[in-house]
């Protein structure tokens, strides 16, 4: 018999969590901090996971990894790769040329440089003009002469037809050999800017990639576990380590939704608010049938707009890192906060700095550090802090809560004693076991994914028969990508007629997911062609 | 619109685009295409140089305006964009086949993003743009203008495709006006650049609607200023009125030409709201009752987040507020058939509309 012993593990920007679970039992958890090489902490959390757990760490099955790594590089603009953006687009959308909207200081950050080739498709698969193969190689010859090192490429239509995409992709690497493609009809959905950016992104990121896909693959191996490793992706399904390393973009998001999915499997609550409160931030999303409810809007990333679907997660500078500053009678609550380097500078910690967890063991609610060295601090100042931290945290909750009845919240998260027991539009607050590592969680019991997204065309009277087909496509997608056949079901189903257009085209999105078929080949990715990259 | 003082604008210069942006969004009851698009494009236009914005009856009487957009698929134009130039080629060969200059530039329809493609149309011909429009909200249909109701003609009218493909319709009655510029917007793959409505500025300040591009940056001004999260206070502040909030419990997309709707219901009340749409929010009966119909503005508000949402992105069990805006122009009785709900093919018993 297989064993069914996953492991997740999550990388923040301030601990590194790893749990071992086995169907629904939480068999071990631990703690440590994030290294700034990545793969430090996480050698370090597996082999205190062996001690804790006192399980042969040979046995896991399967690896899950959830990381902000790759958001964070692009957040602070750093380990980003010079990377060339090329839209197939002329004689359409030269007004708007690739990274127009992009802030100033991010673009020089990835050296980035736009260009524009004639080409693209309409809507109805015909061509907006020939492909001009000297056009490109000329545009090729400019950006390598300009130092890109990563190629994006975008072409309008391209979810309808990826023909250009394709063929620019074979003649970059012709060009310049083992240089990294991302294309964006793999990337992002329909709407040219938002999937173009996604793209550019990606490419960005792919010696970042590169490098830390194979530490991760190391740091696990080293451990002793051979199992397949696997990265959570921004909707909570999972892509193997090769496709991570394609497509980093992909991650963006998978820290919330791991987080939210944890706390749904470790509180048995489907529908509830989820507080996550980490080092330097606090994170409220709400759960539907035990799925992170998306946001309505285009998200942007870093000042960039993409057209990704993201959780609807709203963010408060509070953590346990957080810096307590400011009147004593009227003390602020971060944004500041010393990071990962709490252990060190925090005043339980032996430091000098005044955070949010130095707070919570002054008024005794939870005892971690050396207490005696807050014992000094005015308990009226220790009041007002928390009693503020307790305020916003309330106000958000009360803000993104989908009834007017109050609801569930479950707190998760190493900061979550934070949280006051009693919060303005909660029914109740839910601290579950293990909720110090509901990302790890998340990531430890994601699943598989398969979507389809693109314009069918609908004649009357067959709309069921349309939606039947995009749905058994998602289906097979999923089960394509590693799902247990059987497992498999569809969980979101969207379908919007494109206006003013003839021949009922219809723009219809389906999403599936399935549990990994652990006993099968280790192919879990993505549903859609392979880059040749 | 007696809440929102709607200063007369001189100018759109970059510290209105936001609210700019953001008035035609809400203008847009729930259609209009995507204003985000076009926001860049107004952005990158002002910054080289402010639009200098006049009221039709403050330019010369025979001065020539023609108005300029886009028409076609919102999903194409978000592929293809659109370009400046298009608008400036149409623009020009409607002047030339009306036999006269060009002297302003109109807005066709200040909800959604033809409100922004005027303004960047006029930086693009650097000429001013009239403090106006002709459907105080967005149409999805060129007849529904003011200046069509009067008598007045669509052409000549021009429609440009990106490749520079010009269609120029010389004359043309008010109904094929409308399937003509679909033919060719399907012939250019789904959308082009519209250029159309040429007037004299005396009879435009007659039968346009006056200052609603003040008025659409006054009330993109008074959303941002709003906080989040608090919808009756919006309403009232947008001189509106909060018509229901409740969570989306069933999603029928429109057929064709017949209008889908939108079942929203506040279990807690034991109450129900049906919105009807097609590309635009139509018309919001609860239990019964029709609190709001078009021409009003039917606004969609995600009451989590505070954003407006467009009928697209409205999502199964989300929670949706709905408010409705005074239409900014009184049309007369006799425009019912081209504004009303009878014109979008609902069958609402208008007695019973409660105002």
């Amino acid at each position: 018999m297989t064993s069914a012993l996953r492991l997740g593990i999550d990388v923040g920007g301030t601990n590194t969590d790893a749990v071992l679970v086995d169907g629904r039992r939480v068999v071990a958890a631990t703690k440590t901090s994030t290294t700034p090489d990545v793969t430090g902490g996480i050698v370090a959390a597996i082999a205190d996971l062996g001690r804790v757990g006192d399980v042969d760490l040979s046995t896991v099955s399967a690896v899950m990894i959830g990381t902000t790594h790759f958001i964070n590089a692009l957040v602070e603009g750093t380990r980003l790769t010079p990377t060339a953006a090329i839209r197939f687009g002329l004689p359409a959308t030269s007004a708007l040329p690739p990274l127009a909207d992009w802030p100033e200081r991010l673009r020089s950050a990835i050296g980035g440089r736009g260009y524009l080739c004639h080409g693209g498709h309409e809507y109805d698969g015909s061509q907006v003009a020939d492909f001009d193969e000297r056009e490109l190689r000329d545009v090729l010859d400019k950006a390598l002469e300009a130092g890109a090192r990563s190629f994006a490429v975008s072409s309008v239509f391209s979810p309808v037809n990826a023909e250009f995409e394709l063929r620019a992709a074979r003649i970059i690497a012709e060009t310049a050999p083992g240089a990294p493609v991302s294309l964006s009809h793999d990337i992002g959905r329909m709407g040219l800017l938002g999937r173009e950016n996604a793209t550019v992104i990606n490419a960005a990121l792919r010696d970042l990639a590169d490098r830390v896909t194979t530490g991760l693959s190391q740091s696990v191996s080293s451990a002793g576990i051979t199992a397949p490793v696997f990265l959570s992706q921004n909707d909570g399904t999972l892509m193997d380590v090769d496709y991570a390393r394609r497509y980093p973009v992909a991650t963006f998001a998978s820290g919330p939704t791991n987080s939210m999915r944890g706390a749904a499997f470790l509180s048995q609550q489907l529908d509830c608010a989820v507080v996550d409160v980490g080092g330097t931030t606090t994170d409220v999303g709400v759960l539907q049938s035990g799925f992170p409810r998306e946001a309505s809007a285009d998200v942007a990333v870093a000042g960039v707009q993409t057209n990704f679907r993201m959780p609807d997660v709203l963010s408060l500078g509070i953590g346990g890192g957080s810096l307590v500053e400011g009147d004593p009678a009227a003390p602020r609550v971060g944004p500041h906060s010393v990071g990962h380097r709490l252990t060190e500078q925090a005043m339980v910690f032996g430091g000098d700095r005044l955070t949010a967890t130095d707070l919570a063991v002054a008024a005794g609610l939870v005892d971690v550090g050396d207490r005696d060295r807050v014992a000094h601090l005015p308990p009226a100042l220790v009041r007002a802090a928390l009693d503020r931290i307790g305020e916003r945290v309330g106000e958000v909750v009360d803000r993104m809560r989908i009834s007017a009845d109050p609801v569930p919240v479950v707190a998760v998260g190493g900061g979550s004693i934070l949280v006051p027991d009693e919060l303005v539009g909660a029914s109740s607050v839910i601290r579950p076991e293990n909720h110090a590592v509901a990302n790890a969680i998340g990531a430890a019991i994601a699943e598989v994914g398969g979507e389809v997204d693109r314009v069918f065309s609908v004649s009357p009277g067959q709309r069921d028969t349309v939606l039947d087909e995009a749905r058994q496509e998602a289906v097979d997608r999923a089960t394509a990508a590693g799902a247990r056949p059987g497992s498999v079901r569809v969980v979101d189903i969207e379908e919007v007629p494109l206006a003013y257009l003839p021949g009922n085209a219809t723009r219809i999105r389906v999403k599936a997911v399935g549990e990994l078929a652990l006993t099968g080949p280790a192919r879990a990715g993505h549903d859609h062609e392979h880059v040749p990259a | 619109m007696s809440h929102v003082h709607a200063a007369p604008l001189g100018l759109i210069a970059e510290e209105h685009v936001d609210a700019l942006a953001a008035g035609a969004t809400l203008l847009g009851s729930g259609g209009g295409g995507n204003v985000v698009l076009a926001e860049q494009l107004v952005r990158h236009a002002v910054r080289r140089r402010p639009v200098v914005v006049r009221r039709a009856d403050a330019l010369p009487p025979d001065a020539h305006v023609v108005h300029v957009g886009v028409v076609g698929a919102p999903d194409v134009l978000a592929e293809r964009l659109i370009d400046p130039h298009d608008m400036a080629v149409a623009a020009h060969a409607v002047a030339e086949q009306a036999g006269r200059g060009l002297d302003a530039v109109g807005i066709i329809e200040i909800g959604g993003l033809n409100a922004l493609a005027g303004v960047v149309a006029a930086a693009e011909l650097d000429l001013p743009l009239v403090d106006g429009d002709l459907m105080g909200r967005a149409f999805p249909s060129i007849n529904k203008t003011t200046i069509a109701l009067a008598g007045g003609s669509a052409a000549p009218l021009s429609v440009v495709s990106p490749a520079g493909d010009t269609v120029v319709v010389t004359r043309s009655s008010a109904p094929l006006a409308e399937r003509l510029l679909l033919t060719c917007a399907g012939a250019f793959g789904g959308a082009g650049a519209l250029a159309l409505y040429p007037t004299s500025a005396a009879w435009l300040a007659e039968v346009g609607i006056a200052g609603s591009l003040s008025a659409c940056v006054a009330l993109g001004a008074a959303f941002r200023s709003a906080p989040a999260g608090q919808v009756a206070g919006l309403a009232v502040r947008l001189g509106g009125t909060a018509l229901f909030e409740g969570r989306v419990d069933e999603i029928r997309p429109r057929d064709g030409a017949l209008p889908g709707s939108i079942t929203v219901s506040d279990r807690a009340a034991g109450s129900a709201a049906r919105v009807d749409h097609l590309d635009e929010f139509l018309a919001v009966t609860v239990d019964g009752i029709t609190r709001a119909c078009t021409p009003d503005v039917v606004v969609g508000i995600d009451p989590t987040s505070g954003g407006v949402l467009s009928v697209g992105q409205v999502r199964p069990g989300q929670m949706l507020s709905l408010v409705s805006l005074p239409a900014l122009h009184r049309w007369p009785a006799s425009a019912a058939d081209v504004v009303g709900p009878r014109a979008f093919g609902l069958d609402l018993e208008l007695e019973e509309v409660a105002r």
